[in-house]
């Protein structure tokens, strides 16, 4: 028998793209025309809990008015012994995933702006009521996430009663966002790796801290946490964060030892915080790049979506070449769009004070999130095109970075027409050099070459 | 590769640093470098030197041999019967020589699209230039020919870079072809590497055509919101001069399109297009319009509509220009390949061409200049349209329904029906009045006409069903997402993420002809279920065509219905048959995108990362010709499966894995060295399906890859076993095998999965760093 044999409606990954049209549509669940819903998890005692009761407060399924839209509230309550406060997050946006599991409803969105609808289709084959889909949410739960003992759910439609949870629920993701945003990579004893890309990209380790989230953008410490928790053995592990042998630039004996480990000693050494020396290793569906502009000593950031060639005339596609493939590019580094809002963000390379361009559409998503006094000095493709107006920009706005131009620039000097290889914290690997050009000396009479290798730099330079 | 001998004599040379005198320079070639290129193992390959690697795949998908034809007629020793474990007069058995005749068409199908490319490649130098630049997606493409640089260690830039490159594709497919001679090879094995090798110089030479004619002709460039172009019989306004365009290679085209332009005639003419010009006519101009895929050819020629018929070359009907004849519109045929007979009038002034042709002189012409007949073919058509006044070959309908009554049963049409449509009762019915079977006929028929050769009574069937269906083909009017080309390297990386997260199952490509069985509904179909499954979804050439002339139940084209980009749920058409290479350019891709593993020249390498790391599946439903042969022995050789329609076996033979075997199925982990079984992932790598059904569930299968991270697996698991469910109506057999960790299964199956798990004793697996190449592990690091 299967898990889902008494569900009148099919339960399965299939139906998890599935969309509700009008036509099909019996009732919408909050969505855009209804100011309350939400939908919550808390973890509680386990005296506090009855297990896999599922209570319903205002109207069910089949007794909403057809075709309208009201006000509604999922929360979920649980406990266990390995449950803590933290996770509540990671479990809340579980329901999205395992609802759309459930033939003829669709959940979009999260938190305070869910948007559910129930189809006319499923309803008439028995889905009537938010006790099946509370049952499916129960097995789905315990079965997926073993560390929950206990779980209670209330579907809220009643107007009052979801008005009254639902501030209450907006206070707690503020106070949750809060505390995950403080959260230092300094109060916490242990890390999380992850070892998804290594099946495509078998060298590359990443390393998940609460000041440095996964490249990919797609998980967070807390993630990590979980993930962990549910299936030690899985990709996602625990790194235990061992002896901090440099706060500044985030090195770990732990970070370090799991990184030798796991890339057969191909990478022994792990600064967390810096696009030089031994960055972070970046795999290939990283979200951004920090890319190091050797002509004004600072560094560039340009994320997937930017279509046009960058600063340094080079296009994402380019540099992310450049930076892949689980290796430490000294000055070429993957990373997420949400590890630059961390106040760790290449804190050894100056942080934002290094940072001399970024595409507008990244400036505006950060905007909150960069220093004041620097986000005006930082130059987008609107302001600059190359790297001559780069110059111009930084010099007038005086970006911080013309500060290390007198000391630094005289001996950063790009050879031409030879192979370039420079010792860390130069970029060794794909640099982007200005000039270029070849010479070809004939000396003597008769030359006899099977083939001329004319060797160029880099496309671009 | 051919190299370009330089000499260079000075006498004497004066420069700022000093007087030269007699110098003498002579160079072999001479060759670009960028710092970061390395060359592999193995550049410009040899049949041999990939040979390893062929029986490596051969030994796990063996070929299972489906004789089509029991005799070998190809020596005057012959014929011989190879039945029954004899041998034939040179010595060679049956294996060898249906692996000979595999190789034969594979050659042909290489041999086309080369003789393609060349063509193209040499019309273009002529117009824009050695120098002209490669282009095929901007910013967003980096590398713009994977496969080029995979098998030739080269990364061309320019045009003229392409011409060596030929040079070596023609050398090869010639050394393939003579072993087929009487007297070579002995080897059925052997036959089937030199397979493969026809498979991957096929590959580089779609590679150059379409490349090619991206840069120079403007075609859309790895653009996910390419047009959305007129598709079908009911798009054509008869009311104007209509010139149709068949073939697939499109200079002829672009020169009416240019000649339209230049004096100011568009929107004055239709140009609608069959087959891959078709694709490739809509990429230069979308107010172009297509037809549909082969199988229109026939009906659209007898509709009358065109005035005026192009044909180039590749997949156009023999007898186009006698069914041409009988509608009164002159043929002008444009390609060396298909000369049709007709008198060459390439260096004849223009204007007498014309003339001949719309006062009936000559029926039609041979012009080799691909401007030239462009303004042939509109002037033509304006002269000739308001005196044919759309003179049709079919007949009235009481016209019909007394021919019908000519019948006499003996039901050789339907025997003779490559799909065994059921024409003798539609007949019968029609002969009655009733033309509703002759009707539903229209829609299954893939137009070869043979019924008609084979009625004793000279009934023309094939225009029966096309009258029947009149008032449906007026209503044929879809829509097709003009071809995109390649696919950005910056959604290779968007998508990797998903793929490793689970959230993407795999990626489908239905490319090939239109021999399908029960119509193209069927791709739109199959297509509409994975894209909803949220795979990836690529179409190309005539499967692209068929998938777009099929509306769902909200009256839209899987076109309409879901994004052109490369992400999860979307359907993309790259373009004509020469576009498949951006198929298999994207998973040679996603090795140098995520590994960071070396193209150049580094073919082993990289098809031993595909095979077993990328998850994407090729069908070709329709598979008709020796092209469709060659494609897929490219994407075999590449690690990619292929699956193909009923009429598929008809290529004599398949390669498949067997699953009881588990020593079969046990790679090196790359980071130990240890063997590791990975259960039969992907199963097989040439399959024939019975049925629609089959084929979406073997689909589903052969996503599967040893490296799925367990969200990945339990995916592609989930998605299997429910199509298992819903089409046999149980789990699958050999669910145990695919379970490497409890991980592995699909949350919403678990009580009952663990269940079998229990009966069949399965016991947890590593999942390692899988190769199958003993020289990709890695030593530690003492």
């Amino acid at each position: 028998m299967s898990m889902f044999e008494d569900i009148p409606v099919e339960v399965g990954v299939v139906y998890e793209g599935e969309r509700i049209r009008k036509s099909d549509l019996h009732a919408e669940l909050g969505g855009p025309n209804v100011e309350q819903k939400f939908e919550l998890v808390r973890v509680k005692n386990d005296n506090e809990i009855k297990d896999q009761e599922i209570k319903i407060v205002g109207p069910d399924i089949s007794e909403i008015e057809e075709g309208s839209s009201i006000p509604f509230g999922i929360l979920i309550e649980v406990a266990g012994k390995q449950l803590e406060e933290e996770l509540e997050g990671v479990i809340e946006r579980r329901i999205h995933e395992y609802t759309n599991y459930i033939e003829g409803f669709m959940h979009l969105n999260q938190r305070y702006d869910i948007w559910c609808r129930v189809s006319k289709k499923s309803v008439k084959k028995g889905l009537e009521s938010f006790e099946i889909i509370g049952k499916v949410l129960l097995r789905l739960f315990k079965n997926e996430l073993p560390f929950i003992d206990s779980m209670q759910i209330t579907f809220l439609t009643d107007k009052n009663k979801v008005g009254e949870i639902w501030e209450d629920a907006v206070k707690i993701y503020e106070t949750r966002d809060a505390r995950a945003r403080k959260l230092t990579d300094n109060d916490v004893t242990e890390f999380y790796g992850c070892d998804l890309c290594q099946s495509f990209a078998p060298t590359h380790v990443c390393t998940i801290t609460p000041q440095r989230y996964a490249n990919c953008g797609a998980i967070s410490w807390f993630d990590g946490r979980a993930a962990s928790k549910i299936d030690p053995k899985g990709p996602i592990y625990k790194i235990e964060k061992g002896e901090c042998i440099d706060p500044v630039k985030g090195e770990y004996s732990g970070i370090n030892e799991n990184a030798k480990k796991k890339s057969l000693g191909e990478i022994n050494k792990v600064w967390l915080y810096t696009s030089f020396g031994y960055p972070h290793t970046s795999c290939g569906c990283f979200e951004a790049i920090a890319f190091y502009i050797p002509e004004v000593d600072g560094l560039g950031i340009v994320h997937r979506d930017f279509k046009e060639r960058t600063v340094n005339g080079l296009p994402f596609s380019t540099m992310a070449d450049s930076a892949a493939g689980g290796r430490q590019v000294d000055g070429f580094h993957g990373l997420s769009i949400e590890y630059m809002r961390s106040p760790k963000f290449l804190q050894v390379d100056g942080g934002w004070d290094r940072v001399a361009w970024i595409p507008k559409s990244v400036k505006e998503r950060l905007k909150d999130f960069i220093p004041s006094e620097i986000i005006n000095k930082i130059p987008t493709e609107e302001e600059v095109k190359n790297l001559d107006e780069l110059k111009e920009f930084l010099k007038t706005n005086q970006h911080p970075v013309v500060g290390r131009w007198k000391e630094a620039l005289p001996e950063v000097e790009i050879p031409t027409g030879e192979e370039i290889s420079i010792e860390a914290p130069m970029p060794a690997i794909g640099i982007p050099t200005t000039g270029g050009g070849f010479k070809i000396i004939l000396k003597g009479a008769k030359i006899q070459a099977k083939k001329v290798i004319i060797k160029a730099p880099k496309k671009g330079s | 590769m051919k190299k370009r001998n330089i000499e260079l004599d000075i006498k004497e040379m004066k420069t700022g640093f000093g007087l030269m005198k007699d110098i003498k320079l002579s160079v072999g070639g001479i060759s670009e470098k960028t710092a970061d290129q390395q060359l592999g193992p193995t550049p410009f390959p040899s049949s041999t030197d990939l040979r390893e690697w062929d029986m490596k795949l051969l030994e796990r998908y063996k070929p299972f041999y489906m004789p089509f034809c029991d005799l070998c007629c190809l020596c005057t020793f012959g014929k011989c019967d190879l039945s029954d474990g004899k041998r034939g007069a040179c010595g060679l058995n049956m294996e060898a020589q249906q692996s000979r005749i595999v190789l034969i068409a594979c050659c042909i199908g290489a041999a086309t699209h080369t003789a393609h490319g060349r063509h193209l490649v040499e019309d273009l130098i002529k117009k824009f230039g050695r120098k002209s630049a490669l282009d095929v997606g901007g910013t967003n493409v980096e590398i713009l020919a994977p496969i080029i640089q995979l098998v030739t260690g080269i990364k061309p830039r320019h045009l003229g870079d392409i011409e060596d490159i030929l040079d070596y594709v023609e050398g090869e497919i010639t050394q393939l072809l003579s072993s087929t001679h009487t007297g070579q090879e002995g080897s059925n094995i052997d036959f089937e590497s030199k397979v493969l090798h026809a498979g991957t110089m096929d590959h580089v030479a779609l590679e150059i055509a379409d490349i090619a004619q991206i840069s120079t002709f403007g075609f859309p460039k790895s653009d996910p919101e390419a047009a959305l172009v007129d598709t079908g019989l009911g798009v054509v306004d008869s009311s104007k001069p209509v010139i149709m365009v068949v073939g697939h290679n499109v200079p002829p085209a672009i020169g009416i399109m240019d000649y339209m332009t230049e004096k100011d005639l568009s929107g004055q003419l239709e140009v609608c297009g069959l087959c891959c010009t078709a694709h490739d006519i809509t990429r230069y101009d979308p107010k172009a319009k297509i037809v549909g895929p082969i199988s229109w050819q026939l009906r659209f020629i007898r509709s009358g509509i065109p005035d005026v018929i192009v044909v180039d070359e590749q997949c156009i009907r023999a007898d186009a220009f006698e069914e041409a004849k009988k509608i009164k519109a002159p043929v002008i045929a444009s390609s060396s390949k298909n000369c049709l007979g007709l008198k060459d009038r390439t260096k004849d002034p223009t204007d007498e061409i014309v003339a001949d042709l719309i006062q009936g002189k000559a029926l039609g012409v041979l012009i080799l200049d691909p401007d030239k007949v462009g303004e042939v073919a509109v002037r033509t058509s304006l002269g000739i349209a308001p005196k044919r006044k759309k003179f049709k070959n079919l007949p009235e309908l009481d016209e019909l329904i007394l021919e019908a009554k000519r019948c006499t049963k003996c039901s050789e049409c339907r025997r003779s029906c490559p799909n065994d449509m059921l024409i003798p009762e539609a007949i019968d019915a029609a002969a009655g009045g009733d033309l509703s079977l002759l009707n539903d006929l229209y829609d299954v028929c893939v137009g070869c006409g043979r019924c008609e050769e084979a009625c004793p009574n000279d009934l023309d069937v094939h225009s029966f069903i096309v009258k029947a269906a009149e008032q449906k083909i007026k209503n044929e009017k879809f829509k097709t997402r003009s071809g995109r080309g390649a696919i950005q390297d910056v959604e290779i990386r968007k998508v990797g993420g998903p793929i490793v997260l689970g959230e993407i199952p795999g990626v489908i490509a239905h490319v090939g002809c239109a021999n399908y069985p029960k119509g193209g509904e069927e791709v739109a179909e199959m297509i509409e279920e994975f894209a909803k499954r949220r795979y990836i979804i690529l179409t190309s050439g005539c499967a692209a065509m068929s998938a777009g002339m099929h509306k769902n139940e909200d009256g839209k084209t899987v076109y309409e219905s879901f994004p052109g980009d490369f992400d999860a749920g979307c359907v993309l058409n790259v373009g004509s048959c020469v576009s498949n290479s951006h198929i298999a350019g994207a998973a040679i891709k996603i090795a140098s995108i995520f590994a960071k593993r070396n193209l150049n020249a580094n073919y082993e390498e990289i098809a031993d990362y595909i095979l077993n790391r990328v998850g994407a599946v090729g069908i070709s439903w329709g598979a008709m010709s020796q092209k469709a042969a060659s494609i897929a022995s490219g994407f075999w050789r590449l690690g990619i499966p292929v699956i193909v329609g009923p009429h598929g076996s008809k290529y004599r033979r398949m390669l498949l894995g067997r699953k009881d075997r588990d020593s079969d199925w046990e790679v090196y982990d790359a980071r130990t060295g240890e063997r590791d079984y990975v259960g039969p992932s992907p199963e097989h790598l040439f399959y024939a399906a019975e049925t629609k059904e089959e084929a979406m569930v073997m689909m589903a299968k052969l996503c599967m890859r040893p490296n799925d991270t367990s969200r990945g697996r339990a995916m592609k698991l989930n998605h299997y076993i429910d199509l298992h469910k819903r089409y046999y109506g149980r789990m699958p057999d050999d669910i145990h095998l695919y379970v490497r960790r409890l991980s592995d299964v699909p949350i919403t199956m678990k009580d009952e999965i663990v269940r079998i798990l229990d009966q069949k004793e399965w016991k947890e697996k590593n999942i390692p760093d899988p190769t199958i190449l003993p020289r990709m592990i890695r030593k530690k690091e003492r």
